[in-house]
């Protein structure tokens, strides 16, 4: 019977250590195998962003079963199902507990291939009674690096020994590691992908230099997305590859003065074509993820209507897609972001504005304190009677004011931007549902248009269906807007403006 | 929780391995089991390997939780954990009664640190003392091992006397033959003897005489994890079985 002793973490060793532990002594005991070794295929299922990782968990498949390592290597299991959205996997306890932390945006991919063996040791003392158990689980994937679990099966009654058994395999020379560590040890390198990477910046490099090194990221991150835009796994790579040139584009933009005016341009043309060629899928993709919040949006007798509409939005997404794969495959494409590539690798041939030495950190403080001082002047001057417009503009100083953040967060103590981007975060939401429901009729007006050389039938029923929905949506946006006021005025706390002053106008008192 | 007892008034009548059998059988089914050893000689711990634990004598042994579970060990089982002997049981019937109180604060105690037991099977001690007496008055069924023989008939009587005397329930008593020989002329006459005079206290099964019980000592380990398929080890699971029923 297993003891309850604190939970004991499964330690993360080598394979070639783990070798090692069978004939081991340990004081007057010693390891010895208990029953066969077990070996059979095994993958490591995660998103491409690993977020099952992130959670300190690891979900590994086998011939006919799904195990869920939890982050104090309690395992969950369920029979075996390929992997896919969480919500498309049958009902089970390991499916339950991935819908709690994967995004239901994302698919579940196999990460590594691999076999994996297990092997039971026991430690016997004197008199060959088993004082403490192990269990060596190793996986070894077909590239990455091989990776041993041994989980620790105290007996009741032999704290001691098991002390002795913990302390032998740490002695071995690796530290214990976490369910997470194993799942990237395994994953090997070059599978960590995050769509927001950490960039090292000190307060003395240039703001040049910062510049390059963020443009250089985030193209690593789009260059990333590719295959999966390509294979079509799920709508947030093209998301995840728009936002890192939407990044780029707002460095480019937004750092005034790093670049010559005639490169900027130049960069805001290059960055801007390619992002446009994704414009039209992303759009699709985005109308698509509406069908079920649609459905709920209008009568049932409506209903129909809305689904003639999204199979042809589903169509026109197919083609969407293989004009894009095709893009992305393409020779021109593939040149373009090479020479990008290149160019911000090593940086010498672009060309150098009048702001390109200056400090990051001043040139920080400059950028974000006037781009915050005019959100809250235009924020300011909103009232439920101003124009539409002007809230439109507040969203996207918010928008920038937030990616300057985000930019220079490594100079910045990290509780204090996190609280900013918190605050900021409430308002954006805010602001970008009022955008969203406004974009969202403008599309259903444009699809309207659309419909007139279309299937009479199905166009008139279609039609009824978008009248009814731009309705409701109408109405929701002026519930948004008139919750705009309000918003601004919780973000512009007096504890908020605090913060702002102390990180990015510093020196100067409160006024 | 039940408790089942391994008890006989007369020695070398199989009753250690009637405990550590029944002990490793009910493990073997799924139950967790607590196996005590009660008797001096140590008998059971030694079969499963354990060594006494030095650090747990004295007065306030078992009226004191912490110390009852610390003393307990995992035997290499599933499910079996043994209390090793060498300890001071002076106190262990006290305890037994408290264990028994399902409401009891030492019951949850128990429960608590997981030492939520199915079965506890207690290795008694063979004789007649208050000590058994109590342990009587706990559990909830008493093994007795009976060796076909005149002798054993005699010791088995005293027994249900002694129950008599003390207005204990009969009932409770699970006797079954032990080491019996069907080449024995003795043992088929005494055994049909006594299931007629004693046809409540009896159990269907027999356990025969052995040479794997006796392997025991050798192996120390149940008969069932060396022999599993022999004749012994088959009588003690049926015999398990039907204890775990009437407790």
């Amino acid at each position: 019977m297993l003891a309850t002793l604190g939970q004991l973490r499964p330690a993360l060793v080598s394979t070639a250590l783990s070798k090692k532990l069978v004939g081991a002594k340990i004081g007057k005991a010693r390891l010895i195998r208990e029953g066969e070794e077990e070996q059979e295929a095994l993958t490591l299922i995660d998103t491409f962003d690993n977020q099952i990782g992130a959670a300190d968990m690891a979900l590994i498949a086998t011939e006919d079963a799904l195990l869920l390592i939890g982050p104090d290597a309690a395992v969950t299991r369920q029979d075996v199902a390929a992997p896919d959205f969480v919500d498309q996997m049958p009902d089970g306890p390991v499916t339950g507990k991935l819908s709690k932390i994967v995004d239901p945006l994302r698919r579940l991919l196999v990460r590594a291939e691999g076999v994996f063996s297990c092997q039971i040791l026991k430690m016997v003392d004197d008199l060959e009674k088993t004082v403490a158990r192990c269990r060596v689980q190793s996986f070894a994937p077909e590239n990455g690096t091989a990776a041993c679990m041994i989980e620790f099966m105290p007996l009741r009654g032999y704290d001691e020994e098991m002390e002795q058994l913990t302390a032998y395999v740490a002695s071995l020379g690796k530290p214990l590691g976490t369910v997470g560590d194993i799942a990237r040890a395994l994953r090997g390198p070059g599978a960590d992908y995050t769509s927001k990477p950490v960039i090292a910046m000190t307060p003395e490099e240039t703001s040049f230099q910062a510049a390059t090194d963020i443009i250089r990221a985030q193209i690593a991150v789009a260059r990333a997305n590719e295959p999966g835009v390509i294979e079509d796994i799920d709508s947030e790579f093209l998301h995840d590859y728009r936002v890192a040139l939407r990044r780029t584009r707002s460095v480019v933009s937004l750092f005034k003065g790093v670049f010559t005016d005639q490169q900027t341009q130049q960069f805001k043309d290059r960055f801007g074509s390619l992002m446009a060629r994704t414009g039209e899928l992303r759009d699709l993709d985005v109308h698509l993820l509406d069908r079920q919040p649609y459905r709920e949006l209008v009568p049932p007798a409506l209903q129909p209507g809305i689904d003639k509409l999204f199979d042809s939005l589903a169509a026109d997404r197919g083609a969407a897609h293989a004009k894009l794969a095709r893009f992305f495959n393409g020779q021109a494409y593939l040149r373009e972001m090479d020479k990008l590539e290149k160019l911000f690798a090593a940086p010498k041939r672009i060309a150098k504005g009048p702001e390109a030495e200056r400090p990051a950190l001043a040139f920080a403080q400059a950028l974000i304190w006037k781009r915050y001082v005019k959100v809250c002047k235009i924020a300011g001057s909103i009232d439920d009677t101003t124009p539409d417009e002007q809230v439109h503009d507040l969203r996207i100083h918010c928008k920038k004011l937030r990616y300057l953040i985000e930019f220079f967060a490594p100079l910045f103590g990290k509780e204090d931007t996190k609280v900013m981007l918190k605050s900021l975060k409430k308002l954006q939401d805010n602001l970008g549902a009022f955008n969203d429901y406004s974009v969202q009729q403008e599309a259903l007006a444009g699809m309207l248009d659309g419909l007139s050389d279309g299937d009479s039938t199905d166009a008139i029923e279609i039609a009824t269906s978008i009248g009814a929905l731009v309705t409701v949506l109408h109405q929701k946006q002026i519930e948004e807007r008139a919750r705009v006021v309000a918003s601004f005025v919780a973000f512009n706390s007096d504890k908020t403006r605090a913060r702002f002053r102390k990180s990015f106008k510093p020196g100067k008192t409160a006024g | 929780m039940k408790i089942i007892a391994s008890y006989s008034n007369k020695g070398g009548v199989g009753k250690t391995a009637s405990a550590v059998n029944i002990a490793y059988c009910l493990a073997k089914e799924g139950h967790r089991v607590l196996l005590c050893d009660l008797d001096p000689q140590g008998a059971s711990s030694f079969y499963f390997r354990v060594k006494p634990s030095k650090k747990l004598k004295g007065d306030r042994f078992f009226t004191d939780v912490k110390r009852f579970t610390d003393a307990i060990r995992g035997s290499d089982f599933d499910n079996l954990d043994i209390l090793p002997a060498n300890t001071e049981f002076r106190d262990f019937d006290v305890f037994l009664a408290r264990m028994k109180r399902s409401q009891s604060r030492l019951k949850k105690a128990l429960k608590s640190v997981g030492n939520d037991y199915d079965f506890i099977v207690l290795d008694c001690p063979p004789n007649i003392s208050t000590l058994s007496e109590n342990v009587f008055k706990a559990s909830d069924a008493i093994v007795v091992p009976v060796i076909p023989t005149t002798l054993s008939e005699r010791t088995f009587e005293q027994l249900v006397e002694f129950f008599k005397e003390h207005k204990l329930e009969r009932k409770k008593i699970l006797a079954f033959f032990s080491m019996a020989q069907a080449t024995k002329k003795l043992h088929g006459e005494t055994m049909r003897r006594m299931r007629k005079q004693h046809a409540k206290r009896f159990l269907d099964v027999t356990i025969p005489f052995s040479t794997d019980v006796e392997k025991m000592g050798i192996h120390r380990a149940p008969v069932g994890s060396f022999s599993a398929s022999h004749e012994a080890a088959t009588a003690y699971r049926k015999l398990s079985k039907e204890v775990a029923k009437k407790a």
